[in-house]
Parts: C-alpha cells; sequence; structure tokens
C-alpha cells in the first residue's frame, strides 16, 4: 500500500474535492454494507491509500481523508475550521458575527454578518450522527420523502463547499488564508496575492499542514493537487508547489487545474482581457515547472459535454460534480491491488501508481507533461462487439482549448475503465472490458504509441448529496436505457441512479498544443514584446523583465518537444 | 468637474467632505481599538462564521482580523501593521496617535470655519502640516535625551529586561500568567543570543499542545519536535544521547533518471529490487556503524532526526540496532537542533564523524491522543529553545502565542537599542509639556497651532490609559501635569490614579516602538488632511457596500 496526500487549493478546487470525498465516503460505507451490490464489497478500493486512520484526544478511532484543503477565509460556509471532529455541535447558531466591520464615513458600524445557518442536508447529517437509530428501516417511507426535499435543498441552494459535504476531517486539514488587505472577492489574477504569498507565517502554516501527513505515511506515493487555478489562488499554489518540490523531491506530484465554466465569463474591457491573457500564461509557466503532469480541466462550458447529462454551467455544485467523477476515476489504478506483473486477478487489472503513471505519460513519446482528459459518464455498455469505437466516441474532453484531431503517432495515453457493464446490464468481467478496448485500440485508424488500461468492476458510487444532472435515459446503475428518449423530462439525481460505470482517459498527444501555444503567444505578444500592453501589469505582480523573459523560455521549451523541426535550428543559436 | 468628463462612473468627494470622511475614519478606528489599551484594557471577541472563537487586546491581531472596508481606515490600518512588523508592539497607540492628531487637527479646522462668518480667515491644513513636521522632529529629539540607556556588554542586565518584557506581556494577558511568562520570554532570548549578531527570533521554537492549563507553559532549553518515532520498538525515553541531524533520505525509491525494470520472471525482479534497496540499507548501516563506535560501552543512546523519510525496513533496521530515529523533521528544526545540541547537519552518510553528533542528556516521547512529541532536553550550552505553550483550548493558546512573540520582540529590541523609554503615560507628559514650552515659541505663525495639535495629541496614551482603568481623564491629566511642571517624572498608576514614578515601578516602553510611532505617525496624519479630493472609479462610495 503506497499513500496519497490530496491537497485542495482554491475556491473551485474545494468543490470538487468536496465530491470527489463524498464518493470516497459512500465507498466506504457500501463496503460495510450487507445490503448494497456485492462488487462494492469484493472488488473493494484500497481506501488506505487516501485515508488515514487516527484518533481523537477523547481515544475515538477516526478514519479521516489525508487532506490539506487551503481556501480564503470564510470559504467554509457552516463548518468550523478546525473540521468536524469532536466540535461539531460547537457552531452557535444565534451567535452573531463580527467578521465585517466596516469603518464607514463617520461612526463605527458594525456590520455584522448573519451567521451561515447549516442547511438541511447537514442537520439531517448531524441528527443522525446523535440518533443513529433513527435511520433503522422503520420509518423507510418517511426517510426518502425526507431525502427526496434534502435533495432538492442541496440543488437550489449549495453557497459553500462545506454545504453537501458529508465527509469528516482532520483538524489539520482544513486552512483559511486570510490577507488583511486582500479582498478575496476579487481575487481573480495572479497579482493579488502577493500580499499572501509574501506573508512568510501562512505559507509556513500550510507546509506545516501537510508535513503532518506525510511524516506518517509510510511510503508515499506521490501529491495529487487539485487547484483552481483561475485565480489568486495559483500563485498561492505556485509557491506551495515550490517548497513541495524542495522538501519532498522525489515525491511526484500531479496537478488537476480545475476550472468552473462560470471563470471564463467574457470580460468586459482590453483591460481586462489582457490580465486575464497574462494570468493563464503566468500561472501556466509557473505551475507546471514545479509538478510533474498537469492536467487541465474546466471547458468554457458543460451543459454541452454530453447529451446524457444536464449540467448547468452556472451552479458550481453541478460542474464541480463531474469534475471530481473524472478525478476519481483516475484515482482508481493508484487503489488497486497489487499483483504480479503478468498475472491477472479477478478483481482489477493494470495497477499504477502516481509515479509510474507521470512516467508512462510524461517521458515517453513526446517527452511532454501536459496531458488532456477525456471522461465518458455514464460509460457506454460493451454492446455488440461489432460497434467497437464505441468507448472511444463517448469519450468528451474536460480540457479547453485542444485540438480535435487525434492523429498524433507519438500519443501516450492511459485509460481507466471501471464499473462496465455488457450489454444486458450484467457487470462485465475485466476480460470481458479488456478484450473489448484492446479490439477498438486496434481499430483505431492511427494507434497512439502506447496506451496503459487499468480495468475495476467497482462503479462510481453516487451519493446523497450528488447534483441531478443524468438525463432520464439513464437506469438506475448508470445503462444507458435509450437514447432516443422524450425530451423535458426531469433529470435524475441520486435517489435514482446508485451507480455509474466511468471510464476516463488521460492522453498526451499534440492535442495539447493549441492551449500551450496560446499561452505562450500571450506572453509573448502581451508581456515581452517591446511596448507590449501588458509589461506594466507584469510589473505590478512584481516580475522582473528577466523572469518573465525565463518564463517565455520555459513556455517555448515545452513546444519543443512538439516540434522537432523547430529543436534543431534553436540547437544552433 | 473635469473627472466627470474623464469618467462618468467615478465617485468624487471633494474638499471639506474629503477631509471629514479621512478624520471620521480614523476616529472611528480610534474608538474601536482604544478600549484594549493598557493593562486594564478589556478584550475584544471575534467570533467566525462558523462559530471559532477569538479572544484578544491585542491590536495587531484585531487590525488583522476585521475586514475594514474605508480607505482611511485601511492605510491607518497599514501603517499600524507594518509598526508591528518593525518593531513587535505599539500598533494600538499608533492608531490612537494617528486618530488624536486627525481630532485636533478638526478641531483647529472647525474652528475657522465658525470665524469665516466674519473674518474670511481659515487654517489650511497645510499649516497644520508644517506644524507637525516641526513637532515631530523636536519630539524625536527630546527622546533621544529622554531615554534611559541601558548597558548590554556581554551579560545584559537581566532586571531591566524583565521589566519590560513584563510591561509588554502584562497588556495582553492577566497579570499572574503575564509574569510567568516574563521570565520565560526574557531567557529565551538570553539563551539564543549570540554577542556581536543580531538576534533571530526563529531560533526560538514555539509550540503548543492542547493540554493542562495556561500556566503550565514552560521554556524548554532544548527543542520540542511535533512527532514521535514510527516504530513500536525503539525507546520511548532515553538518556545521554547522541544526536545525529541529517538529511539523508532513508526510503526506498526508484532511482530519478529513468531506468524502467526489465525483468521476466519473479526472481529477476527480486533482485532487481534487493539491488536498488542495498543502497539504502548501507546507509543505514553506516549510521549504526558509527552508533556502534561511539556507544561502544557505556549506558549512551543515539538517537537519528532526519528532514528526509525513513521507510519501515529502514526504521527496523534501526530499532534493532537500538537508535530511535524520527524523519522528517521541520527544515528549520535543523537548524535549531544544531544550535541546541551541537555537532552539525549531514546532508550524507560519507562525511559523517563523530565531530558531528550532538548531545542531548535526555530524549522522551509525550503523546496525547494521536499527536506525539519529542522532547530533546538536558543539552549543554544550547543556543535555541523552546517555548512550549499549553492550554485547555486553542484561543487561549493562540492569546498566548501572540503574547509571547511580542514580549520576544520586545527584549530584543531593549538588548538591540540598548535603551528603554519611562512607560506609564510618562514620557508623553514630558514631550507635551516640552513642546509647549520650548518648541512652540520658536514656531511662527499658524503653524503654532500644528505644534499644539501634536502636543494634544500626544496625551492620548495617560488619557485612554486612565479610562480604561475608570479613572477620571481631567483629573488624571492634571495631576500629571502638575507633578511634570515641577520638574518630577511621573508615569499614570492605574490601580489609583495617583502618579508614580515608572523607573520605580519598572514600567518601561520600547526606544524603537516610541520612536516608530513618533515618526510614522504625523506621516500619514498629515497626508490624510492634505487629501483634498478622493475619487472612486467604477463603485458607489457612500453607499456602505
Amino acid at each position: 500500500m503506497r499513500e496519497v496526500v490530496t491537497v485542495q487549493v482554491g475556491g473551485f478546487a474545494n468543490f470538487v474535492g468536496s465530491h470527489f470525498w463524498n464518493f470516497q465516503d459512500e465507498l466506504l460505507g457500501l463496503a460495510d454494507d450487507p445490503g448494497a451490490d456485492p462488487v462494492f464489497r469484493t472488488a473493494a478500493l484500497d481506501m488506505d491509500v487516501l485515508y488515514r486512520a487516527g484518533e481523537t484526544h477523547q481515544g475515538v478511532a477516526t478514519y479521516c481523508p489525508r487532506l490539506v484543503s487551503v481556501g480564503s477565509r470564510g470559504s467554509l460556509g457552516s463548518l468550523s475550521s478546525s473540521g468536524t471532529l469532536g466540535s461539531r455541535n460547537v457552531a452557535a447558531v444565534d451567535q452573531p458575527n463580527i467578521f465585517t466591520w466596516q469603518v464607514m464615513s463617520g461612526n463605527v458600524t458594525r456590520s455584522v454578518e448573519k451567521p451561515h445557518e447549516r442547511n438541511l442536508f447537514l442537520q439531517s447529517l448531524s441528527e443522525e450522527e446523535q440518533n443513529p437509530s433513527s435511520s433503522s428501516h422503520q420509518n423507510n417511507a418517511k426517510k426518502s420523502a425526507e431525502d427526496k426535499d434534502l435533495v432538492e435543498s442541496l440543488e437550489n441552494g449549495v453557497k459553500f463547499w462545506t454545504d453537501y459535504s458529508k465527509v469528516q476531517y482532520h483538524p489539520q486539514s482544513l486552512y483559511e488564508l486570510h490577507g488583511s488587505w486582500t479582498d478575496f472577492d476579487k481575487f481573480n489574477n495572479y497579482g493579488t496575492a502577493r500580499e499572501v504569498v509574501s506573508e512568510w507565517s501562512q505559507m509556513e502554516e500550510m507546509n506545516e499542514r501537510l508535513r503532518f501527513f506525510i511524516e506518517e505515511c509510510d511510503h508515499i506515493q506521490g501529491i495529487q493537487f487539485i487547484l483552481d487555478d483561475s485565480g489568486g489562488f495559483s500563485s498561492v499554489a505556485a509557491q506551495y508547489l515550490e517548497s513541495i518540490a524542495d522538501d519532498y523531491s522525489n515525491t511526484p506530484v500531479l496537478l488537476y487545474c480545475v476550472r468552473d465554466p462560470v471563470s471564463h465569463g467574457s470580460s468586459r474591457n482590453q483591460h481586462e482581457t489582457i490580465i486575464r491573457s497574462l494570468h493563464d500564461a503566468v500561472s501556466f509557466s509557473k505551475l507546471s515547472s514545479f509538478c510533474n503532469l498537469m492536467v487541465p480541466i474546466g471547458p468554457p462550458s458543460l451543459s454541452y459535454l454530453s447529451p446524457l447529462l444536464s449540467i448547468k454551467d452556472e451552479k458550481h455544485f453541478h460542474s464541480s460534480a463531474i469534475c471530481a467523477a473524472a478525478i476519481h476515476s483516475l484515482s482508481v489504478p493508484f487503489r488497486l491491488q497489487h499483483v504480479g506483473p503478468s498475472s491477472d486477478s479477478v478483481h482489477s487489472s493494470g495497477n499504477l501508481d502516481i509515479g509510474e503513471l507521470v512516467h508512462i505519460l510524461s517521458d515517453q513519446g513526446r517527452q511532454n507533461m501536459v496531458t488532456a482528459l477525456d471522461v465518458a459518464m455514464p460509460a457506454p455498455s460493451l454492446t455488440d462487439r461489432k460497434d467497437l469505437r464505441n468507448i472511444q466516441r463517448s469519450l468528451r474532453s474536460l480540457t479547453p482549448e485542444i485540438s480535435d484531431e487525434d492523429e498524433d503517432p507519438y500519443a501516450v495515453e492511459s485509460l481507466v475503465f471501471h464499473g462496465a457493464l455488457d450489454s444486458g446490464g450484467q457487470r462485465a468481467s475485466i476480460l470481458q472490458v479488456k478484450d473489448t478496448v484492446c479490439s477498438a485500440l486496434e481499430g483505431r485508424a492511427r494507434k497512439p504509441k502506447f496506451s496503459h488500461l487499468s480495468v475495476s468492476p467497482c462503479p462510481l458510487p453516487i451519493p446523497l448529496p450528488f447534483p441531478s444532472i443524468f438525463s432520464s435515459s439513464i437506469g438506475q446503475h448508470g445503462e444507458i436505457l435509450s437514447t432516443d428518449h422524450p425530451e423535458g423530462t426531469q433529470p435524475k439525481g441520486s435517489l435514482d441512479v446508485v451507480s455509474v460505470p466511468m471510464a476516463a482517459r488521460l492522453r498526451s498527444s499534440n492535442a495539447i498544443v493549441p492551449f500551450i501555444e496560446r499561452r505562450s503567444a500571450s506572453l509573448q505578444k502581451l508581456g515581452m514584446a517591446r511596448g507590449a500592453l501588458g509589461s506594466q501589469v507584469l510589473r505590478d505582480w512584481g516580475f522582473g523583465k528577466e523572469e518573465v523573459e525565463d518564463m517565455g523560455e520555459h513556455l517555448a521549451k515545452m513546444l519543443r518537444p512538439f516540434y522537432p523541426e523547430m529543436d534543431l535550428s534553436s540547437d544552433s543559436d | 468637474m473635469s473627472l466627470r468628463v474623464l469618467n462618468p462612473n467615478a465617485e468624487v468627494l471633494n474638499k471639506s467632505a474629503a477631509l471629514h470622511m479621512n478624520i471620521n475614519a480614523a476616529k472611528g478606528l480610534q474608538d474601536v481599538l482604544k478600549t484594549n489599551l493598557g493593562p486594564k484594557g478589556t478584550i475584544k471577541m471575534l467570533v467566525g462564521g462558523a462559530g471559532d472563537l477569538k479572544l484578544t487586546k491585542d491590536g495587531n491581531t484585531l487590525l488583522k482580523e476585521m475586514q475594514i472596508q474605508n480607505p482611511t481606515a485601511i492605510m491607518i490600518a497599514r501603517t499600524a501593521v507594518a509598526q508591528d512588523d518593525n518593531s513587535g508592539d505599539g500598533t494600538t497607540s499608533t492608531v490612537l496617535f494617528i486618530g488624536e492628531l486627525m481630532k485636533q487637527s478638526e478641531r483647529c479646522i472647525d474652528e475657522d470655519i465658525l470665524l469665516a462668518f466674519r473674518i474670511i480667515y481659515s487654517t489650511h491644513p497645510r499649516f497644520l502640516v508644517d506644524g507637525f513636521d516641526v513637532a515631530k522632529r523636536a519630539t524625536l529629539e527630546f527622546l533621544e535625551k529622554f531615554k534611559t540607556a541601558v548597558v548590554i556588554g556581554d551579560e545584559p542586565d537581566r532586571d531591566t529586561l524583565k521589566m519590560m518584557a513584563r510591561t509588554t506581556l502584562r497588556t495582553k494577558l492577566y497579570e499572574g500568567l503575564a509574569d510567568q511568562l516574563t521570565d520565560i520570554v526574557v531567557n529565551a532570548v538570553l539563551c539564543i543570543r549570540k554577542p556581536d549578531e543580531p538576534i533571530d527570533l526563529f531560533m526560538v521554537e514555539i509550540m503548543h499542545m492542547r493540554h493542562k492549563f495556561d500556566v503550565d507553559t514552560r521554556l524548554v532549553e532544548g527543542l520540542v519536535l511535533d512527532h514521535g518515532s514510527r516504530h513500536p520498538d525503539m525507546k520511548r525515553r532515553a538518556e545521554n544521547c547522541y544526536i545525529l541531524t541529517c538529511n539523508v533520505s532513508l526510503e526506498y525509491e526508484k532511482s530519478e533518471i529513468n531506468a524502467g525494470f526489465f525483468y521476466s520472471n519473479a526472481e529477476q525482479r527480486e533482485k532487481m529490487v534487493s539491488a536498488e534497496r542495498r543502497q539504502v540499507d548501507e546507509r543505514v548501516m553506516r549510521i549504526i556503524e558509527l552508533k556502534n563506535k561511539v556507544c561502544a560501552g557505556g549506558d549512551k543512546n543515539f538517537v537519528v532526526i532526519n528532514q528526509k523519510g525513513i521507510d519501515p525496513p529502514s526504521l527496523d533496521l534501526l530499532a534493532r540496532a537500538g537508535i530511535i530515529a524520527l524523519r522528517r523533521a521541520k527544515r528549520r528544526n535543523m537548524e535549531r537542533l544544531v544550535l541546541a545540541c551541537g555537532g552539525e547537519a549531514v546532508n550524507s552518510v560519507d562525511d559523517m564523524t563523530e565531530d558531528c553528533l550532538g548531545w542531548a542528556g535526555l530524549v522522551y516521547e509525550h503523546t496525547l491522543g494521536e499527536e506525539k512529541y519529542t522532547f530533546v532536553e538536558n543539552v549543554k550550552n544550547p543556543r535555541s529553545c523552546t517555548i512550549l505553550i499549553k492550554g485547555p483550548n486553542d484561543h487561549t493558546i493562540a492569546q498566548i502565542k501572540d503574547a509571547v512573540r511580542d514580549g520576544l520582540r520586545s527584549v530584543k529590541n531593549t538588548i538591540e537599542d540598548e535603551a528603554v523609554v519611562l512607560g506609564a503615560g510618562a514620557f508623553e507628559v514630558a514631550a507635551k509639556k516640552h513642546l509647549i514650552d520650548n518648541v512652540k515659541k520658536t514656531v511662527k505663525g499658524r503653524a503654532q497651532l500644528g505644534v499644539e495639535a501634536f502636543a494634544e495629541a500626544l496625551l492620548v496614551i495617560p488619557k485612554t490609559l486612565a479610562e480604561n482603568s475608570g479613572l477620571d481623564t481631567q483629573d488624571v491629566i492634571v495631576s500629571l501635569q502638575n507633578e511634570h511642571d515641577r520638574g518630577l517624572v511621573v508615569g499614570l498608576n492605574h490601580h489609583s490614579g495617583e502618579p508614580i514614578d515608572p523607573q520605580m515601578e519598572g514600567i518601561f516602553d520600547n526606544y524603537s516602538v516610541k520612536r516608530q510611532i513618533i515618526n510614522s505617525g504625523p506621516i500619514i496624519a498629515s497626508q490624510l488632511l492634505l487629501v483634498d479630493e478622493v475619487i472612486r472609479a467604477g463603485r458607489n462610495m457612500r453607499k456602505p457596500t
């Protein structure tokens, strides 16, 4: 067993993380539940990889995510930053919050913020905690009615990521950044975090939290880092990643840069457009130099992702769910039981650790460390052998700004397929899945240079606080009933769908070139060219001329593997 | 207005409105912090969104916790926090002083508005600012004369330092605890002090444990680490220990160059793995060899504290050799360990000799729930130490932590300034007298008003001290001034309201803190007074957001 430590930085990253941990919590619950699908018990993923066992001061055993979550102050909503352990009832509802003091012209006005009331879902959670007997089978009917209310209240009223989290966090896990002069509402570009980053004590504290979790790992396989890189948090993360690279030099870091669709919103004027482009370029350049594999996630709109899903872009609750599902799928291989190199077990195939994944994707073929993520949710069932490209076609890209062509002879990919169903709606065996995927691969016109496959029979469980994003043509176990269902029916949610099969793929190929190229070009044009419009912006963010040139060079270097001929010419000068 | 042409959305406040907004903001901020000054100041309770509590009377903490939105208030708060960053104390005083300067200026300006009905006569803020400038320079000169020099030399006078620390701590915590911390803080600074080198307060580790009571806070001469050994067979307590401080990876990891494994059967694979494993084992064996050499015969023990990881097989080997091993130590602790125990930190097992080892009389582990603490104590000649803060709950710990930090700074300041200033308001009253009696005459014209306002503003400190102690401000100020007129330097006894001699009572302030306040206060006040227009583009300013 090799541990993974998870880090979440930034607003949307925590939304994603909250869903991610809900999946894990659901898996834990299902593994112990005799009434659940046996596949969750027999094919259980090794949860110790992500979780840690500990105990509280009172000696109560705990099992918490190995997680450091960094957010801005006030982003925790009704959850106390000391986690939920032991102090759940402390949150006094009738106490005023004196956080915001406004000294406006004249008298001291104490604008007292209403404490955030816990929503229905959280209330029901803490109720259940206090009297577990109430959830017995007797009042089943009543309970399902209640569940409907809960789902509805979440659908309409999620403001904080903690609103739908059902996981108990360790007191060391949650960290709130506070910058006295930093306005976290306008924390939208690289420069805004300067104060936070320059304050030594906060970065130190974040490092300390991470050290706490890493120190107790016997053999850490890597760090999975989820970052909302749409704003100032990318500068915080860059600093964080730099010190991680320093302190844990041999630990691979897998970086997911998630963005919510709203953050792509059109900018009002030219100045903002410049700032946005520069932010993208600078944060990409900085972040990519301190991690081992980078996965940008977050297309401008998710609503057209698949006809089987109906995602509302404006709801973080919705858009984060699909990102979390994809990240969950990618983390499945890290948790599969390790078996011999060639032997296949019934329960899993193709385990990988983060280091191996990084090695496969970034060190072969193109030597490129920025990969595209494709996801099929739900994954199609393994129908007729003739329809070989079924899986291939159902994979939709979550990475923005990539080219559509899939013709790179040097492409390297890693596919994870879990919980697959066969045509009859039964769980497909590992072998079946492998056969299908292999023959699908054979059928492709241009095959990738290398492809890795991980398979597990364990599907993605849908926990209660999951948004209703499935179309009505999806069955209880995620099977696709018929695609030509009438439009306009209610989307299905966690009450109707119990689990879904998932496929996710990381792809390192020249499809990512436009993504990198755009950033490189905007840095050249706006930051480095003589009289560039954005050079003042970069200076305000604290970058000297040489530093900007370094970043430009770094980006150019990342493009080089895709243009071997360019490499030659640059060698000569 | 011309700006309207440039940007129709811009909000503008002009002339007197702008000035009054600034003045009001300064007064507002002053009102908030006023009650917290001095040993008798009250405490503020901050409640977070999820019910987290924070109790504090430290101006710096307060300013950082409050989300101030008024632009003027932000400017003042920034100055005050910068004050703290520079000298570690005096945040509240700075805010009070700026607020009072603005208040006094307002009086001058408003009086003229009344007069304006009859004659065209109004004091331009510029006159006040000029007066401030003169008064500031004069006060700083006076401070040079007024300060009490402290001879530091090789053996600083412990009593002065203690009095200094006590004055600071008592303004932050209740008296009993403050007195206890006084010794701790002074000893800590003296411990890490090296002659002829600036004091690096980072060498004092501040560790906290949620355990027992606040009065159990103590100074550990040595180091406390917040983790323990990760092997069940390692000793939990050892005496007479050699300490090896190192930064060597003792875990098996794939070589960094991408050498994939190529193997065709299990046996081959085993071989490959064991070959890679051997490198790590060799490093462990080197450490064990050294241990056997130095610990041969006798009841000595060996402790390894590593900045990098140690994996279970290595831990096993070390445990079997009777070595206690800790992994993933804080980076800064590597530096501290060497200062506390001696020896040096090694980065490779190759250059390891007996000289690299440090020494500690006692190493033991303390477990609290899942948290483990390792104490490295009884060291010879420590140059680094730990203040171990204990407290029953988080807010007590946070409060003590802030106080300790300020206490350490004040002791450090004293040593570096080689001077202290009489406290309890004595300096302010004396400086006022000096300004009114001697300086005012040298200034011509209306700048005199500025000097007067400045002198009056200085009194805010003793006034507030009196107010917070529930005394009558007028009485106190009058009696203090009387004493000063008679040539005695006295401060305020906040118990009785009687004048006292701060020297006798041992109430001192930091010279650098006072200097900083007098320097920065008038600057920011002058800038605010000279503002004639406030422009904010894009957002409505009069409506609170």
